[in-house]
């Protein structure tokens, strides 16, 4: 027989018992889907996260005060440490060759009032180089300007949710706020991000770090933002970083430098054996699949035995009948993978539209690796009974003992 | 016909058809030991994130500076303009209900002896530490009860960094620099091993006001009490915001009880222990649909049966009871054996990998033979029916 007469006859067989194919392409279909839509949820988790740490800004370096011994372990987080990372070496940091730009942060909580409105929020004291340095947007107004960043003016700059809190639709710019015990006069609000990882930036008030340091009589930095010139600088910025703040802290190693490709290619790794796992997990599913079209295929053997007793009586090979039963089974797992990624697709579309903030992407190893072990379990499974029908002895089948 | 000729018949029916209901009760049986066997990883993880939280003990309340409703770092806790201060703790430790109070600032210097360094995390604690994070010394004495104000300057050191710092060598009494000031070493705790990731044994306790004195700051980061076990958490809480407000004159501080930590806790692990258990149910719903078709099979080869039973009197909801049967018995068996196979796993993966928590949970494996069964029944319900609707006549002329 040749090969299309070979899939005719499988294809035909296939139709002919409509009930269980369907069923069988259910089972199948079912498995690929899942696996399709899991794989799509975790890839999406992974470029929401690495997309909000990339959104942080580009060739980012944090420097934290403090130093853990155990290597591997998490970055001392909320450190005190006896020596200040001070503004001064921040601005001693900036002067390093790799180095474009740099924004101290000092942080702290304090009460914001406007009138008879107060609210409790967290305090960011930074210089003008913050706003470019995590690409903020303004939605009104100024950032505060590129001064001498050890004055401490008292202006401000409100995060779009602490705006609406103090001051609803009304006009902000150019009002005096209260934050602590000190008053500042708005000169910006901040475009709403939406959302952001590490920092709530809606429901913040910026000030000059000199102000913040005064605010809370505390001259330490609880981060310094250093952008990189480009990525091949983010290095040498390092190693330059450490010797600055090393040769100003009479030689001792204080502080940690965190990269931002560290931290995105940390939780990358992350993602991507969570959406590995999740994916193995499901198609489990393809497994019992493969099982269920074996035993359809073997059902099929049983009834079909005096068919294949004449067609051996007519003089088709053993290889002929096993290839018929192959092709009968890689038919059902390719056509239930088909539709099931089908299915899988449209229900990603179907979210996608409902949540467009979850970049939805099923990768195509995950479609591929998919329809491919579908393929591979179909056929495996369909071994077994094809075998069993090539063994089938003509004259004992065609007297259907 | 009787429920014994019945179970006869479909017993019969699935032995004489074997591989056909070996493969069947396959289908649904590694769906089952996938829920049995990723419901008891979950489960173990459960298990293992409670143990390692209320290590603590249970009866903590944690007080930290800022109203903050999130369990994040809050900006509050490196400053804030209205401080926690070494006296809110003194006050609170005169509560009613309260046994033990405790300051904390943490930070991270550098320790010194010999010649030897270490950078480390230094935790400004008061003398109750043993008592309020239920830990112990292995060696000499925690820190004594001094007036924090004029706290000596004693030091006790976590296991790593003792063995880091003098090896062999016998600490007590030994004199340290903890970030340029000179310490005395008056204990060592016992090893307590990783908590999220955080050695806990790296780290070295020195009084509190001495702390906040080494990092020039006047503010505590956290203060941590313990009531006595069996008074009202509310009763404690609403103290604590009674006396803090007298001090503070507003609400400025945020108050964490233990139980509320633990109960968000366990209510997400939940979450996630049913969300892996769905995971492997997708198997289990296509096993189903694996008993869906073979049991649409069999009632199209047996259409003569049962035209013949029918024939000699057998009632519809015999027919269709009989088919039921059948399809319950093939879930059923498999589901026994998935459980099996499950719980084998999972006791194997406990035996050969103590590390993962894995704690097979016999609610879940009741719960999923319960689902096999139901699956079974609901898969058999549309060809039984289809079953037991056959005009004895056709069904008999189908042969």
């Amino acid at each position: 027989m040749i090969a299309t007469d070979v899939l005719t006859y499988a294809a035909g067989s296939v139709l002919g018992y409509r009930a269980r194919t369907l069923l069988t392409l259910l089972a199948m279909g079912i498995g690929v889907a899942s696996v399709v839509m899991l794989t799509a949820l975790g890839e999406g988790a992974r470029r929401f996260v690495t997309g909000e740490f990339q959104s942080l800004g580009t060739h980012l370096l944090i420097v934290l005060p403090g130093r853990s011994e155990t290597t591997g372990g998490p970055p001392p987080l909320l450190g005190e440490t006896p020596r200040d990372l001070t503004l001064d070496d921040a601005l001693a940091i900036e002067r390093s060759r790799a180095v474009r730009r740099i924004a101290p942060i000092a942080v702290g909580s304090a009460g914001v009032s406007y009138r008879e409105r107060e609210r409790e929020v967290m305090v960011i004291g930074s210089t003008a180089a913050f706003l470019d340095v995590r690409r903020l947007k303004m939605a009104s107004g100024r950032f505060f300007s590129t001064s001498d960043p050890r004055r401490a003016s008292p202006v401000c700059v409100l995060g779009a949710k602490l705006k609406h809190e103090l001051f609803g639709a009304g006009p902000a710019i150019g009002r005096w706020v209260r934050v602590g015990d000190r008053r500042f006069r708005v000169v910006g609000t901040l475009a709403s991000e939406g959302r952001s990882i590490g920092l709530d930036l809606e429901d913040i008030v910026i000030v000059p770090v000199a102000a913040a340091q005064a605010l809370f009589d505390s001259y330490s930095l609880f981060r310094v933002l250093v952008e990189a010139r480009s990525d091949e600088a983010i290095p040498r910025a390092r190693r330059d970083i450490l010797r600055i703040i090393r040769q100003r802290h009479e030689g001792e190693d204080d502080v940690t430098v965190i990269t931002q490709d560290a931290v995105v290619a940390t939780f990358d790794k992350i993602f991507r054996a969570l959406t590995l796992t999740v994916a193995g997990i499901a198609s489990i599913s393809l497994a019992v699949a493969g099982i269920l079209i074996m035993n359809v295929m073997l059902v099929a053997v049983s009834q079909r035995t005096t068919e294949v007793g004449l067609l051996k009586a007519l003089g088709a090979s053993s290889g002929a009948i096993m290839r018929v039963f192959l092709a009968e089974a890689a038919i059902l797992s390719l056509v239930g993978a088909a539709a099931g990624v089908a299915v899988g697709y449209a229900a990603i579309r179907f979210v996608d539209q409902a949540y467009p903030l979850l970049p939805l992407s099923t990768p195509l190893w995950a479609v591929a690796s998919a329809v491919l072990v579908a393929m591979t379990t179909g056929l495996l499974f369909g071994v077994l009974p094809a075998r069993r029908a090539a063994k089938l002895d003509p004259v004992a089948a065609l007297a259907g003992r | 016909m009787r429920v014994i000729d019945i179970s006869r018949l479909a017993a019969g029916a699935v032995i004489a058809h074997r591989s056909r209901s070996l493969l069947t009760s396959l289908g649904i049986a590694v769906g089952i030991a996938a829920v049995v066997l990723l419901t008891s990883i979950g489960e173990g993880v459960h298990r293992f994130v409670l143990q390692e939280f209320s290590q603590f003990g249970t009866n903590i309340i944690a007080v930290t500076p800022g109203k903050t409703e999130t369990f994040g770092i809050s900006g509050a806790q490196i400053s804030n303009v209205r401080p926690l201060s070494l006296d809110d703790s003194a006050a609170l430790g005169r509560l009613e209900h309260v046994v033990a109070v405790m300051p904390v600032v943490q930070g991270n210097a550098q320790v010194e002896f010999d010649g030897r360094t270490r950078r480390t995390m230094i935790l400004g604690v008061g003398s109750e530490l043993p008592q309020v994070w239920s830990m112990d010394v292995s060696a000499g004495h925690f820190l004594p009860p001094d007036d924090q104000r004029a706290a000596r300057a004693f030091v006790v050191l976590g296991a790593k960094v003792r063995s880091e710092l003098f090896g062999d060598r016998n600490p007590l009494g030994q004199r340290l620099r903890v970030g340029g000031d000179r310490y005395r070493v008056i204990g060592v705790m016992e090893a307590k091993g990783q908590f999220l990731g955080f050695d806990l044994d790296d780290a070295v306790y020195v009084p509190a006001g001495k702390a906040l004195g080494l990092f020039n700051r006047e503010s505590l980061m956290e203060i941590d009490l313990v009531y006595r076990a069996g008074s009202s958490v509310d009763t404690v809480h609403a103290g604590i915001e009674r006396i803090l407000r007298a001090r503070h004159g507003s609400d400025d501080f945020t108050v964490t009880t233990q139980q509320q930590m633990l109960d968000i806790l366990g209510s997400v692990l939940d979450v996630l222990t049913f969300a892996v258990a769905a995971l492997g149910g997708i198997s289990l719903f296509v096993g189903g649909v694996g008993v869906l078709t073979i049991m649409t099979i069999a009632v199209r080869e047996r259409r003569a049966e049962v035209g013949l039973l029918r024939a000699i009197g057998a009632r519809r909801s015999q027919v269709l009871r009989l088919f039921l049967f059948e399809s319950l018995l093939l879930s059923a068996a498999g589901g026994l054996a998935g459980l099996a196979l499950g719980l084998g796993l999972a006791v194997a993966i406990k035996a050969f990998a103590p590390s993962l928590p894995v704690h097979p949970s016999l609610e879940y494996a009741f719960l999923a033979e319960l689902l096999a069964v139901v699956i079974g029944l609901v898969a058999g319900v549309l060809p039984a029916r289809h079953a037991a609707r056959l005009q004895p006549l056709d069904a008999l002329r189908a042969e």
